[in-house]
């Protein structure tokens, strides 16, 4: 009965070889695909300061609203579906709610409702719903998606009188939400915002400068100088500030830089944090790609774009589970001639990336 | 998956270390805790059961869980040492929702399978408790060693891990007690499942046994407002009784 306890729970990474000048490249999709985005992170190596347009970039990124025990039926508000949900672009998480513990919900941009519910809750509720696909033994999560665009959701329709008197009757589901609404702002969103208490937030821009920092030697995209797990791995170690040296009197960490190696002079690190919208970081993308070109002497920019691990969806709306962590996130690997290594990473209770 | 729960931290005299106990509690991420009473019979005289306090003589304010916006939850729970029983009888008869496997000791039993799957089937669980393994050495070595026994009759099911700790430093966070069932032989998935979702098996199997099957209970109403006229249109049968609320 002794378990193998060298043994992870499973992981799944897809990488991927392609550049922007491709007619084939899916890179859109992919990056359009992860709707609720946490945290961006940045990797510059060779550079002291960032240049004015990719400053602004960096902080252009859209504001959003949080709103304070919104009770759920709200979403079905018919002003809200009218200004925001039928136009698409509005992008809600609930907050501060875990994804293995409690309810949570997800608006995504196309107008789909996620609520993945644990038994209870999907008992008294009455609506259809699947069970999880990561259940064990016996089903104690059940995912219910609505199509709010759909005729049958219209107000007043059937489908939707049923909604509605399951979320104001049956079960008062109230939470804190995180909206987003892209490029509406919040003037679509003033049914909700004028009748709760919210508050406006921005995404929090924090950067790092680093000196003498081994980098793996990253040639181009067509040679494998590198493996992906290893490079990865050094990556987090960068963001996460953790020493990559190694030294025999230190047992905190024993993560080395993959050789082959050189040492930057400078390397700048940034990070944004909020609900980032995947428009955004496609534009981040660009701007990117527009600092690599000639006179830039970069050999490469690391992009990672992590999703929120308490979110119901992931790529999609693919379900999306957390056992230990909750992780899933790509990196974008950029080099001066337009090509791109593109890895997808996720945990255990997820299935795999597109 | 149900939220995470810890169903045994001993009373103490103590308020402040309590307070301390169920703030620790919530910090680390449990949104259900009890409050463990342990009461011995002794041998000649007979001694009254302690009953419950209300949580609020206890503590004033509950406390936030963590990274949620709702107060954690406390239950009271009893726990009785059976000093003159067999495993055989408190599996197959007593009517009880836990039965704890004791720790301060290499069991001298192995763990049938015919008692255990009876308990299984009648919905009674098992439970191991970890801070005396965080205590002391040699107790490691008992609670592993009695852990892994139980882990060979039980397969995983039907078991939930919790601290009975009496100190606050004694608490682990709810990952963490993952881990520790790894050590004990349980799978990713079981091990999560020991401080959540058997614990929520639990605590229904508790309520089934106050009520008739957890189908009907009965409870008190306050009425506020004044009983109908006698003279009311309504035949006697049908005017509302007030006092019987099903």
């Amino acid at each position: 009965m002794w378990t193998d306890l060298t043994r992870t729970p499973r992981t799944l990474l897809v990488c991927e070889r392609s550049s922007f000048l491709d007619e084939k490249s899916r890179l859109r999709e992919q990056v359009e695909q992860l709707h609720f985005n946490y945290k961006v992170s940045v990797l510059l190596p060779e550079c002291d300061s960032a240049p004015s347009h990719l400053e602004a970039a960096f902080k252009s990124f859209s504001s959003f609203y949080l709103i304070k025990k919104l009770p759920l039926f709200e979403l079905l508000d018919k002003n809200f579906l009218e200004a925001a949900v039928y136009q698409g672009n509005v992008y809600g998480l609930s907050y501060r709610t875990r994804i293995d513990e409690d309810n949570c919900v997800a608006l995504m941009p196309n107008g789909q409702l996620c609520l993945s519910l644990d038994k209870d809750s999907f008992e008294m509720l009455g609506l259809e719903g699947k069970p999880s696909r990561f259940n064990h033994r016996a089903a104690s999560r059940y995912v219910v998606s609505l199509d709010l665009t759909d005729s049958r959701m219209a107000p007043g329709g059937r489908g939707y009188q049923r909604v509605l008197t399951g979320l104001t009757s049956r079960v008062q589901l109230q939470m804190d939400i995180l909206l987003s609404h892209h490029p509406g702002g919040g003037a679509a969103l003033q049914s909700l915002l004028s009748r709760y208490s919210w508050t406006e937030l921005t995404p929090e821009v924090s950067k790092r400068r680093l000196t003498q920092l081994p980098c793996p030697t990253l040639l181009t995209s067509d040679l494998q100088s590198c493996d992906p797990h290893s490079f990865l791995e050094w990556l987090g170690a960068v963001d996460a500030d953790v020493s990559c040296e190694n030294s025999s009197s230190s047992f905190l960490s024993s993560l080395v830089c993959p050789e082959p190696m050189t040492t930057a002079s400078h390397v700048l690190s940034i990070s944004i944090c909020g609900l980032l919208v995947p428009q955004d970081v496609h534009r981040l993308i660009q701007e990117l790609r527009c600092y690599l070109e000639p006179p830039c002497k970069a050999p490469w920019v690391a992009l990672t774009v992590h999703g929120f691990s308490d979110s119901p969806v992931t790529w999609g709306s693919r379900e999306h589970g957390a056992l230990r962590g909750g992780e899933h996130f790509y990196t974008l690997l950029l080099f001066p001639d337009h090509t791109y290594r593109l890895h997808l990473a996720t945990g255990a209770h997820d299935n795999c990336p597109p | 998956m149900s939220v995470f729960m810890d169903l045994s931290l001993i009373l103490t005299e103590d308020r402040s270390g309590l307070r301390l106990l169920v703030d620790t509690a919530a910090h680390l991420g449990f949104s259900t805790v009890a409050i463990n009473y342990v009461f011995e019979p002794p041998a000649k005289k007979k001694q009254e059961i302690p009953s419950p306090k209300p949580i609020h003589e206890l503590i004033d304010q509950l406390p936030i869980v963590q990274g949620r916006s709702w107060p954690i939850r406390v239950l009271n729970r009893l726990t009785v040492v059976m000093s003159d029983s067999t495993h055989f009888a408190a599996c197959m008869t007593y009517d009880v929702d836990i039965i704890c496997v004791p720790v301060t000791e290499k069991l001298p039993f192995f763990f049938k399978r015919a008692p255990v799957n009876g308990a299984v089937d009648r919905g009674v669980v098992f439970e191991v408790s970890y801070s005396a393994a965080i205590r002391d050495t040699t107790m490691r070595r008992y609670t592993i060693a009695n852990a892994i026994s139980l882990m060979e009759s039980c397969k995983g099911k039907n078991l939930i891990m919790s601290s009975a700790a009496e100190k606050h430093l004694e608490l682990r966070g709810p990952y963490d007690i993952t881990n520790l069932g790894l050590l004990f032989g349980l799978s990713e998935e079981d091990a999560k499942e020991a401080i959540s979702s058997t614990c929520r098996s639990v605590l229904l199997h508790a309520d089934t046994r106050k009520t008739a099957s957890g189908i009907v209970y009965t409870m008190k109403t306050r009425q506020q407002g004044a009983l109908p006229p006698p003279d009311c249109e309504a035949p006697a049968a049908k005017r509302p009784k007030p006092h019987l609320t099903a």
